[in-house]
């Protein structure tokens, strides 16, 4: 008779949740078009003053007000895709008195996060940091508010976006592993690829699509026609390994896998080689392989940031003491340097319009040219 | 096959229990409606949004999806080539886990503390570091294995980067699930059948194939069913593996269309319609040779204890399978780890290389503040998410098996779409579902707890109904008819009866739930990270033998928990019978 009971609490028990839990289920997507809602609104109100509070300031008074008020506010949300995002915390925590909390994804699904809950008018990040084409995408759907400093005026023209201001490069070179090739060995160019000789010894990565558009429009300004320029990378993807992940492909490149990789990230080579790795991309002997893509990444606040002090605190580190430590770890800074290290070298950049509007049929391209590629092959 | 029945039965007897003496719900059929709700609710909040997402957009009704996912030259070939990769990924699990499972339960088998380790390491190592150790083991160029027997067989002997060598990697990485299924199906079947047949003449083979093969049939085919859908799915091992010598996948596309902004979820979800075609048929199928009368049902009320089989000579023979499987799962892909944890950098070895090790990537480990925080989040999901959804299975596998209510496949039905739905398609429904619920679960743990049951559901299901086939329904109504109630039958007889399977089903959540990523990485909040996620920053980072040092630890957490769970599950097994 015990047991009967127990089992009859426990079932009314799950039952409850049950209904509750359904009670939540949604009846219709139509809601998640919805924009702003009246909570929303009070917050979104509230940021709008300060942020409008501190773009009108400068200097000195400016960076007083800014840290008092962060550190009343006393804490920071962050959503983002960076890999360094650690030691920008550790540094800004140690700076002021904001505890940070974070959330860090793939930059797809951080964006996707951020989209989510603003349908629903859930407010959980103060700050956006993450790679152009998702900051883009967040500008584009009304997430962001400017971010305005004497700060942001010195950052490379190309990272002044709408809505957002890039703090550090992605830079795409071809890495290559010592072991296996001399720098004489390389092309200058990256259409040196193209020739037979290299089949089997290059890498190419599943997912840069934007690194090829880059490269696409890059080789259609020098003058190719369309049909060449998929030729050319016909050929490229026809020698290439395609791997997925930069991460892998770095280290199969460090393991001699494959002779060089296209389009690793440059800070991912620099640290191999400072622990040792045979690998190198800007040789004592000679010039990178060129041209090389930089894609800016960068910070956006949040239109509905509860904490928008802390917020605009946050983008302020990271365009001072945060560009220190990009530099240390053999990242490229959105403020220029006297000690550039693509001085001198042809960089390009991806168009950020076109893949914002375009970017599936570019991503299409360069997959079907991938897939395409083994057709050659056998 | 009639070997395996035993003739004289009493009539089957209505197992629903007719009304009840007061007005009220009995308890039987209060806990079953909650669990069939409980499992209606999880597996058709996601589906309902992936065919939502499938068949519309703004303007309404529309196919685009099919095109776009279908409407390529090259769809035919994916699909060729994953079928090739799936079939053949299932098959060799499948040889290998009942091969295994069978000398270790049936036979006198030496090495079987060696079958634990071998059972478990593989599904712990995530799929990412498994198959990059089989690169480094195994590449025509780099491979380690080639290197030792260049000498011998010259250059490029073992080639990783083939369909043959995807199917090994993956293979041998599922053959885990199938050797914990068929452990739990060959503890509860009667020796006595297979010892009857070997003194009526018949030869070893004879007896495996004509009658202990048949008798854990369910339990085969709820593996082969597991298997292909999971090697269907699966993208790590032929994104490492394939792409290389071009061989493209049915996933890679499902990846390419969720990757892009924004994601196209309705191609996506055209895909994943193929494999949920796929699933149902294979739910029906295994549903239909399960039930074919009572021919599985080995768990009867006739004792007995299972006894091992003398292998005589073959002992050695066996002794060295064991040895060599032992090696290629679970010794060769750990040592590479291990190897690369101790490294700055990897590099084949060599005396500068043994010369440059250190424990630093450990002690970067230590020095992660979440990682105490990742472990307990993620000990606190497994744990919750086996118990849960192994308790709720053998409730459920009740109702499909023995329960006369109609309709009540739909249940297995549902209980195993969620294998079908693609993690993030998970993760985007249930945040959609939980920004929105007055209850505040958005931003706890317990999003991830619901995401966990949801995704392991599907086997869940599978270990609990194979399980239930075997159980005779005499037991039962042996109980009913001595004058226990239904909760008291369930509780005393079914549970221990089921506990085999129960605890290989437990035992499997927990080791994979440590590993959960496509979902977990859209639903966790700050403080509340979980292991997987930790490797995928490490994996971010490029910190490889970072990641190395990371796999390591969770291989020795993993064991210490699943070698407790065993000890345990040993002690209820004593009870059988």
């Amino acid at each position: 008779m015990r047991h009967r009971s127990v089992a009859v609490c426990a079932a009314s028990a799950v039952a409850a949740i049950l209904l509750s839990a359904c009670g939540a289920s949604p009846n219709s997507q139509s809601q998640s078009g919805g924009s702003q809602g009246k909570g929303g609104g009070q917050v979104a109100a509230h940021a709008k003053k300060v942020y409008d509070k501190l773009n009108s300031m400068t200097g000195q008074a400016r960076t007083d007000e800014l840290v008092k008020m962060a550190e009343k506010e006393g804490q920071l949300s962050i959503y983002t895709s960076n890999t360094d995002i650690d030691s920008l915390i550790n540094g800004f925590e140690d700076a002021y008195k904001v505890k940070v909390s974070v959330y860090r994804a793939n930059s797809e699904t951080a964006l996707q996060r951020v989209l989510q809950e603003s349908k629903a008018n859930y407010y959980g990040n103060d700050i956006f940091e993450t790679n152009s084409l998702e900051l883009n995408v967040a500008n584009k759907e009304g997430l962001l508010y400017p971010y305005k400093s004497e700060l942001r005026d010195q950052v490379r023209k190309e990272g002044q976006a709408n809505g957002w201001t890039a703090s550090r490069f992605n830079v795409f070179v071809v890495g290559w592993n010592t072991k296996q090739l001399k720098t004489s060995d390389l092309p200058k160019t990256i259409d040196g690829f193209a020739d037979p000789k290299w089949k089997g010894k290059i890498s190419l990565e599943l997912g840069d699509y934007d690194w090829f558009t880059a490269m696409y429009q890059y080789y259609l300004q020098s003058g190719k026609s369309a049909a060449e320029v998929k030729d050319l990378f016909s050929k490229i993807a026809a020698n290439a390994k395609v791997v997925k992940g930069h991460t892998v492909q770095g280290e199969l490149l460090s393991a001699g896998q494959f002779g060089a990789a296209l389009s690793v990230y440059s800070h991912t080579v620099d640290k191999a080689a400072r622990d040792g790795a045979p690998v190198v991309w800007d040789p004592k002997d000679g010039d990178p392989v060129q041209p090389i893509v930089i894609r800016p990444n960068g910070v956006g606040l949040m239109k509905t940031a509860k904490n928008p002090a802390a917020a605009t605190l946050f983008v302020d580190f990271e365009l001072t003491e945060g560009q220190k430590i990009f530099a240390g770890l053999f990242r490229i800074g959105s403020i220029p340097t006297t000690k550039d290290p693509l001085q001198g070298y042809q960089v390009i950049s991806p168009p950020e319009n076109e893949l914002l509007t375009h970017g599936k049929k570019w991503d299409d391209l360069y997959s079907s040219i991938l897939e395409g590629g083994e057709k050659v092959d056998n | 096959m009639a070997t395996a029945t035993r003739s004289e039965r009493p009539p089957r007897r209505l197992t629903v229990a007719r009304g009840g003496r007061r007005w009220w719900p009995t308890p039987k059929i209060l806990i079953g409606a909650g669990v069939a709700l409980g499992i209606g609710y999880l597996a058709i909040v996601p589906l309902y949004y992936l065919l939502w997402g499938t068949f519309f957009d703004d303007k309404g009704f529309t196919l685009s999806g099919f095109t776009r996912a279908y409407g390529n030259s090259r769809i035919g070939e994916l699909i060729t080539n994953s079928l090739w990769f799936a079939v053949g990924a299932a098959i060799l699990a499948l040889v290998v886990g009942t091969a295994l499972a069978y000398l270790n339960v049936r036979t006198d088998v030496p090495f079987k503390g060696l079958f634990f380790a071998a059972s478990i390491i593989p599904l712990v190592i995530p799929g990412i570091l498994y198959t990059v150790a089989w690169i480094l083991l195994a590449s025509p160029d780099i491979g380690l294995m080639n290197k030792a027997i260049e000498p011998v067989l010259g250059p490029g002997f073992f080639d990783v980067f083939t369909v043959w060598g995807m199917v090994w990697v993956e293979g041998l990485h599922l053959s885990p699930i199938v050797f914990l299924l068929m452990v739990a199906a060959f503890r509860s079947m009667d020796p006595s059948l297979e010892e009857s047949a070997l003194m009526s003449g018949a030869s070893r083979t004879t007896v495996f194939r004509r009658v202990t093969a048949p008798l854990v049939r369910p339990a085969i085919v709820a593996a082969v069913l597991i298997m292909t859908v999971r090697s269907l799915e699966s993208f790590e091992v032929p994104a490492l593996l394939g792409l290389q010598n071009g061989i493209f996948v049915f996933t890679s596309r499902i990846y390419l269309m969720l990757r892009t902004y924004p994601p196209d979820l309705a191609a996506a979800g055209a895909l994943a319609g193929g494999l949920l075609l796929f699933a149902v048929v294979g739910v029906a199928l295994s549903n239909f040779i399960g039930r074919a009368g009572r021919t599985y049902q080995t768990v009867t009320g006739k004792g007995f204890r299972p006894r091992p089989l003398e292998l005589g000579k073959w002992r050695p023979v066996a002794g060295a399978m064991v040895i060599v499987y032992f090696i290629f799962t679970v010794l060769a892909p750990l040592a590479v780890l291990l190897y690369t944890s101790l490294l700055k950098f990897y590099q084949p070895p060599s005396v500068a290389a043994f010369k440059s090790m250190n424990l630093d990537n450990y002690r970067a480990l230590a020095h992660m503040d979440k990682a105490t925080t990742a472990l307990k989040n993620s000990l606190f999901l497994g744990v919750a998410s086996a118990t849960l959804v192994m308790a709720v299975m053998a409730i459920a596998a009740w109702l499909v098996i023995r329960s006369k209510i109609p309709g009540r496949q739909i249940i297995d039905q549902l209980a195993f779409m969620p294998l079908v739905i693609p993690g993030l398609v998970l993760g985007l429904a249930l945040s959609f579902v939980y920004l929105r619920s007055p209850v505040p679960i958005y931003g706890t743990i317990f999003i991830l707890l619901i995401a966990y049951c949801t995704r392991f559901m599907p086997y869940g299901m599978r270990y609990a109904v194979t399980s239930m086939q075997q159980i005779g329904s005499e037991l039962e109504e042996s109980a009913q008819v001595s004058g226990a109630s239904w909760w008291q039958t369930f509780r005393r007889v079914l549970l221990p009866l089921l506990s085999p399977g129960l605890v290989a089903g437990w035992i499997y959540i927990l080791v994979v739930s440590f590993r959960e990523l496509s979902s977990s990485i859209l639903l966790y909040s700050p403080g509340k990270e979980v292991l997987s996620i930790l490797i995928f920053e490490q994996y971010e980072n490029g910190q490889f033998t970072v990641l190395s040092a990371l796999g390591v630890v969770m291989v020795l957490t993993l064991v210490v928990l699943v070698f407790i769970a065993y000890k345990l599950g040993a002690k209820i097994g004593l009870r059988d019978g």
